[in-house]
């Protein structure tokens, strides 16, 4: 692993080890309801807790919005060039399609970046809450990894079609 | 099943139920054990540490999940649910429970419910802001309620019963440990009160006392023979505060939160939450301390890291063997995923402790606590 | 016709007893402003550039201006990011053991504001090197504080 990447991934897990705290907690706002208090437009402002924001640099960024029985993790995974956008925008979308098979994953990542998750206390009485950290932190190593290796293999295409297509005009 | 530690201080460990236990209760001589289980609350005889609790009553009156169940010192049943109601249950002479409802006359969902010390009378805490004081009505032979709203501004959590019967102490989601008179007319006397070192009058729902936490108040307890209040909040600390407001505060040793507590002794406190073992404090003469841990786990989190670092460190290293051998050794990894090497050991409690009480005491000192978790468990521990 | 069925009932009720974003904060004696705080600020300046790092992040850590307005912080925290860009990597977990549990929890304050903000991102190596040392001496405790103190710097 590379020299930044660990601490950036350590501090990622002390935050979520932190923020993962959650209650099973009934809507003040609506009778006999109970949802994930961060998704809702929420007019009980003790209910929201302190956001943390974990940066690498500008291009890789973590956030963390916990509240009392619910947390959203946003990513923003680096795009280095415009294929890496689109690589990570293909990628996130294939994701998010599938969303009801990854039970944590958000169909729409919040604005500003890849990709969301929400954790709620279903969640985390039915999972150990280790394991759920775990899950996100090898997903943030294998996402790079995942990325770079389909530009690669994208470049090593292109470059093939382009000897063949250019071929044809060699006599 | 009980389960088999190595760990001295688990005496029992009885997994009942599939789904979160987020509240229990014993009854006065320990023979019956109440838990909830989603919309249920289960009855469970006990027979000793070593044999498995049997079920002999579910009561299913409610349509939302159950948040808390206590019995009184007479044996009746109470619980509560987010479906915003609560009912009285009364034994009868075949096993069974008789059902009254109760009128809260609450909005909004019923979080935490306690017997006072007598048992005629019971306190309710709700996310509508309202604390509800519930007794019997011989006349309409029906459970009413009065409310103390003010100045209650977000869910309660907790409440605890002084031993008088008359002071209420609650905490909340906004942060704040409240001390309430819950003095019913023809219920307590002024002689129960008398002297008491929090104040000389108690009219019904009177603030006697107040102080600002900021964190989520998980649990409160008094300690009544030495007029202590004990609570535990969401930033992770113990404290411990008198009528005169001299506050201690200690951290978890782990550093995360706490769900409950309970007093051992004058000068022991056992906490427990979100690190899925007890704490044990002591007070020593320089103030309330870190006594020791029950049932820990070697540093696991500490060893989960490493191996995690360690783990990639080598897989960077033979990155590139042979193909088809690679490709295996992927498949193997994704096979193991998410499972736990045998020896690897584990707390008894998987998940989050939610309620600790008291289970067994000899002359004024608790010796053994039960705890129920998320996790489905009933643990009961040694000191 | 209106649409009443959208009105929020609760907003007229005097007693429904909501809390905004405005009440969470606790309430402060003194307002602290910027030139109230300025010769603090050219102290940290002044110790970090004469290298004296230590005594810089222990004065940036202590009672810092929970009650000041956002520009104040603002020009507060550029000061006290210089001095953490300041300290050699080797010395970081020295300067945070010397530093007490109150001083970690403002410490990790300064950090994860730092990491949400454009300045301190370009930063964000040294400001996770800063985070990797303190939860190696204090744990979780610190972020778990953070999570529910609702003083900001």
């Amino acid at each position: 692993m590379s020299q930044s990447l660990r601490p950036y991934l350590t501090a990622v897990r002390y935050s979520l080890e932190a923020a993962l705290t959650l209650s099973n907690f009934s809507s003040q706002e609506v009778e006999r309801h109970n949802r994930p208090e961060v998704e809702v437009p929420n007019q009980s402002a003790e209910l929201l807790l302190q956001p943390m924001h974990i940066s690498r640099n500008e291009h890789e960024q973590v956030l963390i919005e916990p509240s009392i029985n619910s947390i959203r993790v946003s990513l923003k995974v680096k795009q280095a060039d415009e294929i890496e956008q689109i690589l990570v925008h293909k990628f996130t979308r294939f994701l998010e399609q599938r969303a009801e098979s990854f039970y944590i994953l958000r169909r729409v990542p919040i604005q500003g970046y890849s990709i969301s998750f929400l954790i709620t206390n279903k969640h985390t009485e039915s999972m150990k809450t280790g394991k759920l950290v775990d899950f996100i932190i090898e997903f943030m190593e294998e996402v790079d990894k995942e990325i770079s290796e389909m530009k690669l293999f994208l470049n090593a295409r292109a470059r093939f079609v382009a000897e063949a297509y250019l071929g044809e005009f060699v006599y | 099943m009980s389960f088999q530690t190595t760990d001295k201080s688990v005496l029992a460990a009885f997994k009942l139920v599939k789904a979160p236990i987020y509240s229990h209760c014993f009854s006065n001589d320990r023979s019956l054990l109440a838990i909830t289980c989603e919309t249920d609350c289960l009855i469970y005889r006990m027979n000793g540490a070593n044999a498995n609790p049997k079920l002999v009553a579910t009561l299913s009156n409610h349509d939302k999940t159950i948040t808390a169940v206590d019995i009184s010192i007479h044996g009746r049943i109470v619980t509560c649910s987010q479906d915003r109601n609560a009912y009285v249950w009364e034994p009868l002479s075949d096993g069974t429970y008789k059902p009254t409802l109760v009128l809260l006359r609450i909005n909004r969902a019923a979080t935490c419910v306690t017997w006072a010390p007598n048992g005629y009378k019971f306190a309710v805490g709700s996310s509508a802001r309202i604390i509800a004081v519930c007794y019997y009505e011989q006349e309409n032979n029906w459970w009413v309620s009065k409310h103390i709203k003010k100045p209650i501004k977000s869910t309660i959590n907790c409440l605890s019963w002084h031993a008088n019967g008359v002071l209420l102490a609650s905490g909340g989601t906004d942060g704040y440990v409240r001390v309430f008179s819950g003095f019913i007319k023809g219920l307590d006397t002024k002689e129960a009160v008398a002297g008491s070192v929090w104040g000389t009058k108690f009219p019904f729902g009177s603030l006697v006392n107040e102080r600002y936490h900021g964190a989520y108040v998980h649990d409160v307890k008094w300690r009544s023979n030495i007029e202590k209040i004990a609570y535990v909040a969401h930033d992770g600390t113990l404290n411990i505060f008198d009528s005169q407001n001299d506050l201690q505060s200690v951290n978890a040793p782990d550093g995360l939160p706490f769900k409950a507590l309970v007093w051992i002794n004058d000068h022991e406190i056992i906490c427990a939450g979100y690190s899925c073992h007890p704490v044990l404090f002591a007070e020593a003469a320089q103030g309330w301390k870190f006594a020791k841990n029950l049932d820990k786990v070697a540093d696991s989190n500490q060893a989960q890291i490493s191996t995690h670092t360690t783990g990639t460190s080598v897989e960077d290293e033979d990155e590139n063997p042979t193909f088809g051998m690679s490709a295996l050794k992927k498949f193997k990894e994704l096979d193991l995923k998410g499972k736990v090497s045998a020896n690897v050991k584990e707390s008894a409690h998987e998940n989050a402790i939610s309620e600790l009480a008291s289970f067994a005491e000899s002359s004024g000192q608790v010796t053994q606590v039960s705890s129920s978790g998320l996790d489905g468990k009933i643990v009961i521990y040694t000191i | 016709m209106s649409d009443w069925r959208r009105i929020d009932i609760d907003a007229f009720d005097p007693e429904s007893g909501r809390l905004t974003a405005q009440d969470l904060i606790p309430p402060y004696t003194t307002v602290v402003t910027l030139a109230d705080l300025q010769p603090k600020i050219s102290q940290l300046r002044s110790l970090s550039s004469s290298g004296d790092v230590n005594s810089a992040i222990n004065l940036a850590t202590t009672d810092p201006p929970y009650s000041a307005d956002e520009n104040t912080k603002a020009e507060y925290f550029r000061a006290v990011l210089d001095t953490l860009k300041q300290v050699r990597q080797a010395d970081i977990t020295n300067i945070v053991k010397s530093l007490d549990s109150k001083q970690h929890d403002v410490l990790i304050k300064f950090l994860y504001k730092g990491m949400s903000i454009p300045e301190g991102q370009k930063q964000g190596g040294i400001l996770l090197t800063w985070f990797e040392k303190l939860t190696q001496i204090a744990g979780v405790t610190p972020v778990v504080h953070y999570l529910s103190d609702r003083n900001t710097v």
